[in-house]
């Protein structure tokens, strides 16, 4: 099947691409750079949730990971310090 | 030394863990426990028996509702912890103007055009909850959402204006209060705690109670979040 | 398939391919372009061309039904907001002394 394998192609780039992601939030040294990273990890989530067919739980990621967490963790960073020691 | 050490023990920990997951029933196989204990009967009969047709709304709210009774306190305590680190100082701050640069009027035009539709939207995703993805918690962090960006570009007085303060407190517990009062409600129609009258005759009652859940879930929501960010963005 | 359907499909695939175009060239921007001024501009056409090509291309191939007119709100929402976000964000930094990259100060512009 065709479109089976083109789904499991696209499962499995999102998939590395979540693991980029984790793996340089965690290396990063900038907080606000791994923030907007952090952001681009529920956006990459939020498109497996919907592609596993699970749209409930991608409207979540989407709205509380991509949105207001960001905007949380950046008021967070302007309290305190921009780099991690 | 202690690089090899810490090696070691991540081996440790991961051969236990390799060893259970080849134990797990393979991905996808229609044989695994959670394909065949309650989730054939959540698919076959939610839409009549808990009053919803998103059956993800069936499970969250009837199903399993009392995991989410708790889960709407824990977010409750979210706040009131949050509240307790960041209202301690409360006495020293001191009122200083904000030196902000004045807001672009391209900016302002924009959020000022798309806060009615952000707010439809959010709305929309609420009470539709029961019918297609979404429901109080999406369509409250949209809210919140709107009452962020109001805070960040049509400043603080215009976003509390939004959420009056008198009621805040009520506002910020509505998701637990709305819940125990719907339940308590179904105590009293049906004789259990959270019990949703189903059927042909009043399952619109049920309906009507997940909807009222719903609304409770988002205003609370939305209402928490815009509060955190106040908070945190107040005393700086 | 019908003439008309023919049609329709190479349209959606032309707004789908120019869509990904400048996607693509927004990318190599944001990647390449010397100073903070010029990636947000390329960040900016890459959202709002790339993404308004998009959702045209998807909203062509659905015909006329609900969900075109969601797609074409969609699209409407962020023909708005990419615009007003590059702005915001071209004024903040100008605000704050971002000083734009020229010529004659090639280390200039950055930090």
């Amino acid at each position: 099947m065709r479109s089976d394998m083109l789904s499991r192609a696209f499962d499995i780039t999102l998939l590395l691409l979540l693991v980029a992601c984790a793996i340089s939030v965690i290396r990063m040294k900038d907080l606000l750079a791994a923030t907007i990273v952090f952001s681009t990890y529920s956006l990459i989530m939020c498109l497996i949730w919907q592609h596993r067919g699970a749209p409930d739980v991608a409207l979540t990621e989407a709205a509380v990971g991509a949105g207001v967490t960001t905007v949380l963790f950046l008021v967070a960073i302007g309290r305190t310090t921009r780099v991690e020691k | 030394m202690k690089r090899a050490s810490v090696a070691a023990l991540l081996v440790l920990i991961a051969i236990p863990l390799l060893a259970a997951m080849a134990e797990l029933p393979p991905h996808g196989s229609s044989e695994t426990p959670a394909y065949t204990h309650v989730s054939e009967r959540y698919l076959q009969r939610g839409a009549q028996e808990a009053g919803a047709e998103n059956i993800v709304t069936d499970v969250i709210l009837n199903y399993r509702g009392f995991d989410t009774n708790g889960e709407v306190t824990v977010i409750f305590t979210s706040v009131v912890a949050v509240a307790a680190i960041l209202l301690l100082r409360d006495e020293e701050r001191t009122s200083q103007e904000r030196s902000s640069t004045p807001v672009s009027p391209v900016l302002l035009f924009i959020v000022r055009t798309m806060a009615p539709f952000i707010a439809l939207f959010g709305m929309y995703v609420i009470l539709f909850g029961h019918l297609s993805p979404g429901g109080g918690f999406q369509g409250g962090t949209i809210l919140g959402a709107l009452v962020i960006v109001s805070t960040v570009v049509l400043g603080p007085d215009v976003a509390h204006r939004m959420v009056p303060a008198p009621a805040r407190p009520w506002l910020q517990a509505a998701a637990p209060l709305t819940f125990v009062t719907v339940g308590l409600a179904g105590l009293a129609v049906t004789g259990h705690y959270l019990g949703f009258p189903s059927g042909d005759e009043w399952g619109w009652v049920g309906t009507l109670m997940l909807v009222v859940i719903e609304i409770g879930i988002g205003v609370g929501g939305g209402t928490i979040m815009a509060s955190i960010f106040w908070m945190m963005e107040e005393e700086r | 398939m019908t003439d008309t359907a023919v049609v329709t499909r190479a349209i959606s695939a032309v707004l789908a391919c120019t869509g990904a175009f400048f996607f693509l060239v927004g990318t190599i921007g944001i990647l390449r372009l010397p100073d903070f001024y010029s990636r947000t501009h390329a960040a900016t056409k890459c959202d709002t061309v790339g993404a308004g090509a998009v959702l045209l291309s998807l909203a062509v191939l659905h015909g006329l039904s609900v969900d075109t007119l969601k797609i074409v709100a969609i699209a409407t929402f962020v023909l708005l907001s990419s615009p007003t976000v590059g702005n915001a964000l071209a004024r903040a930094a100008y605000r704050t002394g971002l000083r734009p990259w020229t010529r004659q100060e090639r280390s200039g512009g950055e930090k």
